[in-house]
Parts: structure tokens; C-alpha cells; sequence
């Protein structure tokens, strides 16, 4: 029995750091994903005001996850983005969107 | 350069290497790894700035760059055609350092020691590194058309490619030609640094030549067989708004150049004599991979591993933007080396962390075209990273072209010139 506990308190240790490395890490794959946009939507999608290019910055996460769905479905009209997010998969775009997004 | 700054980076460079030397022995952590980044192009200084955004501005970030300010590849083709100034393809680099903590060191580097992980600068100091990621650009293989070097030095030709002094150059003898003159354009085989870049410069010198030139002409000799880039777009533009104007001749690969009579001489057709000769030759990764031994693609361009752009010839060198062997369906634009930048800072961020490497990177790429000074196009692309065939592979359906050329992609080619140039050096 102490030994199942030890073993039981040794897992929960080792997945509990590992889950705090591989949470940072994800947290890097994320900025990286979304990092994708910023060339043409400024960095972190901050981009230059007068530059003719939709801030982005401005929406909440499910506005512009909803946005570049309609895109990639085709509902949404555009010039480059309905050729862009059809080379995403659906979770890269909600990965995406909750990285740019303003949060509530 | 006074003698204090040449104190400073004597002193300096020797406490780095100190550093680096340290660090030789083992893998640094993120706190003490030096990075140096060589080459302040779209690659270079975007993997600066993110590898200081992706690390909480923790790593140790040198830039090394010889110019003083950044010059813009694209829409240098407007300098070209005298529609906009240089000024307006320039932004500084300090701003590096004054938003993102970037030392920046301004020199060029004149060898890079793999084995003892230290770089030489041509002012002779030396600088440890632990990882080093390398932009170098393009080298421009002039010697690949008998007499060019020597047209070039002199001055009767230019290539105008790498955004600089002879942009300005170029402008000033398409201004001075008589009307009635030549300017001729000539295509090296892809891969080169831009592919659509030859026949935009071609749309907006034709557009010059419309309004002040109208009995000249545009001849384009490109030795691939057909356009490389946006073909149907292109030739629409140029048969509805340049009939005349432009001229188009595939299969043309220049062999020689007389630089007397402003000649070029081809494989197999007849001369040509034009009056400005905008001679691009074959091009091949920046000189200092190809001295370093990174160049083990036809000893032309560099192999890297796409998780995180590190040289396949050598450890700790991670090569960004056209010098690489590219993936299938991967142009060398400036585009796809800050995208290539990202996907480095974020490996190279992590390995310092130890922590796994991104297995499943994406990079798109985005370029527009201007067919006249009001009206652009554009090609996309997204690709996605197969971990069997261990490249980038772009995705079937999506990316694509513009339907026609329109104001308003013009408006969003500025725009996105605007905010690249922000994203890389802002």
C-alpha cells in the first residue's frame, strides 16, 4: 500500500512538471502558428493603423475565429484570405484566433 | 569608423567570445547562449526581434549587418521606374535595439569557425557562438556570363537585385535613355531570389515609358520557357495595357555581354543590343554559406532541416531565406524568410529550453505584383510540414492567384509592404 502511494505521488509529480514544460512549450508552438499572420496583420496582430490591412487586434478570439471559418468555408468574400485559411486545418485557426484574439 | 567605436567592439568582441568560448563545451541554457544572427535582410532581422518576443526578451541576441539601414527588395521596382524615392524602400535597424534589446553590431563577417564555433568580422574580432542563424542572401554568379563582372564594374550594365545603390542607378539610365531606346531585362533559369520580381520591373518600366517614353520599349530575355510567376496575370496586363511596349522572349539564356556595343550574346538566337541592360545571372546562396561549406546543394544553395532551418552540413548554423534549398513549391521571396525566421526563433528558443521542437510548423507565403503603378496581383501559398517526407509540402487547394489586377490589391500591397517591414524591423 505505501508503496502504491509512493507511486501514485511519483506519477502526479512527473506528470504534473511535465505538464508545465509541455504547457510553455505548446505556448511557443502557438506564438510560432499565429506569428504566420503577422507579416501582413502586424506583429502579434498589431498592425500599422493606416496600412489598408483589417486590424485583427481589435477582435475577441471567437469573432475572428468566426471569421476566418466564414473565410474558409467560402461564406466570406476576400482577396487572399479564403486562399489562405483553406491551407490551415480548423484547430490551427482556433489556435490562431485565440492567440490574436482580445480575450473577455 | 572613429577609434572609439573601434575600441568599443574590440573590447567587446573579446569579452563575447570569452562567452561563446565557455559555452563550446556544452549546450548553453537560454540565459547564457549567445545567439548571433548574421544579415539584417527580411530573415535575419525578423529571427532577431523573435527570438527576443518567443523568449520573454531573455536570449542574447547579437545582430550582425553591414548596412546602416534596411533596404527593401520589394517594391524597389517603383525606385526603378522613378515613382518613389529610396528613402521609401529604407527603415533603420536601431529600432532593434531601442524596442527589443538587439545589439547590433555594424560590420560584415568575413569567416565563420563551425568546429570552433566562433565568427570573424572583417575588422578582425572575433565572436564566440552558440548558435548562429544565418541570412546571407544571395550571391549573384557573374561570372556565369562571360564579361559581365567587368560590364558591371564599369557600370554599362547593373542587376539592381539586391536593393542598394544601383537601384537608383538603374532609374537614372532608363531616365537618360532617348525614346525610342531599348531597356532590356534579362532572366537567369529559377531558382532565383523573387520570381515574379523581373516581370513586375518590366510592367512598371513600361508604365514609365507610357507616359514619358512612348516610342521605347521593354524587351524581356528570360531563359526559362515560359514566365515563372504569375504568367496569365502578366501577359493579360501587358497585351491590354502595354501592346508595344513590352516584349516578351522565353528561352533566352544570355551566354556573354559586350559591354562596347551593349551587346548580349545567347545559347542559340541572335544578339541583342539594347540600349539599358538590366542583366540579372544566375544566382547561388551568399557567399559566406558557400565559404563556410553550408552549400551542399549543387554547391549552390544550402540543405537544411525544416523543423528548424539548422544547415544539414553543420551544428548550431541555422540558415534562413534564399539561400536554402527551398521545399517543392517554396519561392525565395522576402515573404517566406520572415516566415522561415519564425519557425527558427521558435526551434532554437525551445532547444535552448530543452523542450521539444514544434514538430508540425506551417509558413505561407504572400506576394503581390504590380502590373502598373495603381493596379497589383498576388500569388499565395500554405505550407505545412510532413514529418514523413521531411519537408514542407504545400497544401492542394488552397493558396492561389488573384482573379484580375485591381486598385484594391494595390492598396493591400502597400499595406502588407508596410506591415512586413514593421513586423521584420519594428
Amino acid at each position: 500500500m505505501k508503496s502504491l502511494a509512493y507511486s501514485v505521488l511519483l506519477f502526479a509529480s512527473l506528470s504534473s512538471s511535465c505538464w508545465a514544460q509541455i504547457s510553455t512549450a505548446d505556448q511557443l508552438d502557438q506564438q510560432g502558428l499565429a506569428a504566420t499572420c503577422a507579416n501582413c496583420h502586424g506583429t502579434n496582430g498589431k498592425g500599422l493603423p493606416n496600412a489598408s490591412i483589417p486590424l485583427i487586434s481589435q477582435l475577441s478570439s471567437e469573432e475572428l475565429l468566426a471569421q476566418l471559418l466564414a473565410y474558409k468555408s467560402g461564406n466570406r468574400a476576400g482577396t487572399l484570405m479564403p486562399q489562405l485559411t483553406k491551407g490551415y486545418t480548423d484547430a490551427q485557426l482556433e489556435s490562431i484566433a485565440n492567440q490574436l484574439g482580445q480575450k473577455p | 569608423m572613429n577609434n572609439s567605436r573601434r575600441h568599443f567592439l574590440a573590447h567587446g568582441a573579446a569579452g563575447l567570445s570569452l562567452l561563446g568560448g565557455f559555452s563550446s563545451f556544452a549546450r548553453a541554457g537560454l540565459d547564457k547562449a549567445q545567439i548571433l544572427v548574421i544579415g539584417g535582410g527580411f530573415g535575419g532581422a525578423t529571427a532577431a526581434k523573435y527570438l527576443r518576443l518567443f523568449s520573454n526578451n531573455t536570449a542574447n541576441v547579437i545582430l550582425i549587418e553591414p548596412n546602416a539601414s534596411f533596404l527593401s527588395c520589394p517594391m524597389s521596382n517603383f525606385v526603378v521606374a522613378g515613382m518613389r524615392s529610396m528613402a521609401d524602400i529604407t527603415s533603420p535597424y536601431d529600432s532593434l535595439t531601442k524596442h527589443h534589446g538587439i545589439k547590433l553590431i555594424r560590420d560584415s563577417v568575413s569567416a565563420i569557425d563551425p568546429d570552433k564555433k566562433t565568427v570573424k568580422l572583417s575588422s578582425g574580432s572575433v565572436i564566440g557562438y552558440d548558435k548562429v542563424v544565418l541570412s546571407p542572401g544571395i550571391s549573384l554568379m557573374t561570372n556565369s556570363i562571360e564579361g559581365l563582372a567587368k560590364a558591371n564594374q564599369a557600370g554599362v550594365t547593373l542587376q539592381a537585385w539586391k536593393a542598394g545603390p544601383e537601384t537608383l542607378m538603374l532609374y537614372k539610365q532608363l531616365a537618360a535613355m532617348h525614346d525610342g531606346g531599348v531597356f532590356a531585362i534579362s532572366i537567369p533559369e529559377a531558382p532565383y531570389r523573387c520570381p515574379p520580381g523581373p516581370y513586375e520591373r518590366a510592367s512598371l518600366v513600361a508604365n514609365y515609358l507610357k507616359q514619358h517614353k512612348p516610342k521605347s520599349k521593354v524587351l524581356i530575355l528570360d531563359a526559362n520557357q515560359d514566365i515563372t510567376s504569375k504568367g496569365a496575370l502578366f501577359k493579360k496586363a501587358w497585351s491590354e495595357q502595354y501592346s508595344g511596349l513590352i516584349e516578351y522572349l522565353p528561352s533566352h539564356n544570355v551566354t556573354g555581354v559586350d559591354p562596347k556595343t551593349k551587346t548580349l550574346r545567347f545559347e542559340v538566337q541572335d544578339d541583342v543590343r539594347a540600349d539599358v541592360l538590366n542583366v540579372l545571372p544566375a544566382m547561388s546562396a551568399g557567399e559566406i554559406a558557400i565559404k563556410t561549406g553550408l552549400a551542399n546543394a549543387n554547391g549552390r544553395w544550402v540543405n537544411v532541416d525544416f523543423l528548424n532551418f539548422e544547415a544539414t552540413a553543420t551544428r548550431d548554423i541555422h540558415v534562413l531565406g534564399d539561400a536554402i534549398q527551398t521545399a517543392p513549391l517554396m519561392p525565395k521571396s522576402g515573404h517566406m524568410a520572415n516566415q522561415h525566421a519564425k519557425v527558427a526563433a521558435a526551434a532554437i528558443i525551445a532547444q535552448l529550453n530543452d523542450w521539444p521542437i514544434n514538430p508540425a510548423p506551417v509558413v505561407n507565403n504572400t506576394c503581390y505584383s504590380f502590373v502598373s503603378e495603381q493596379a497589383a496581383v498576388h500569388i499565395a501559398s500554405v505550407h505545412q510540414y510532413d514529418a514523413q517526407a521531411k519537408t514542407f509540402k504545400s497544401v492542394p487547394g488552397a493558396g492561389g492567384l488573384s482573379s484580375e489586377p485591381s486598385n484594391t490589391e494595390a492598396s493591400y500591397a502597400w499595406g502588407w509592404a508596410h506591415n512586413i517591414w514593421a513586423d521584420t524591423l519594428a
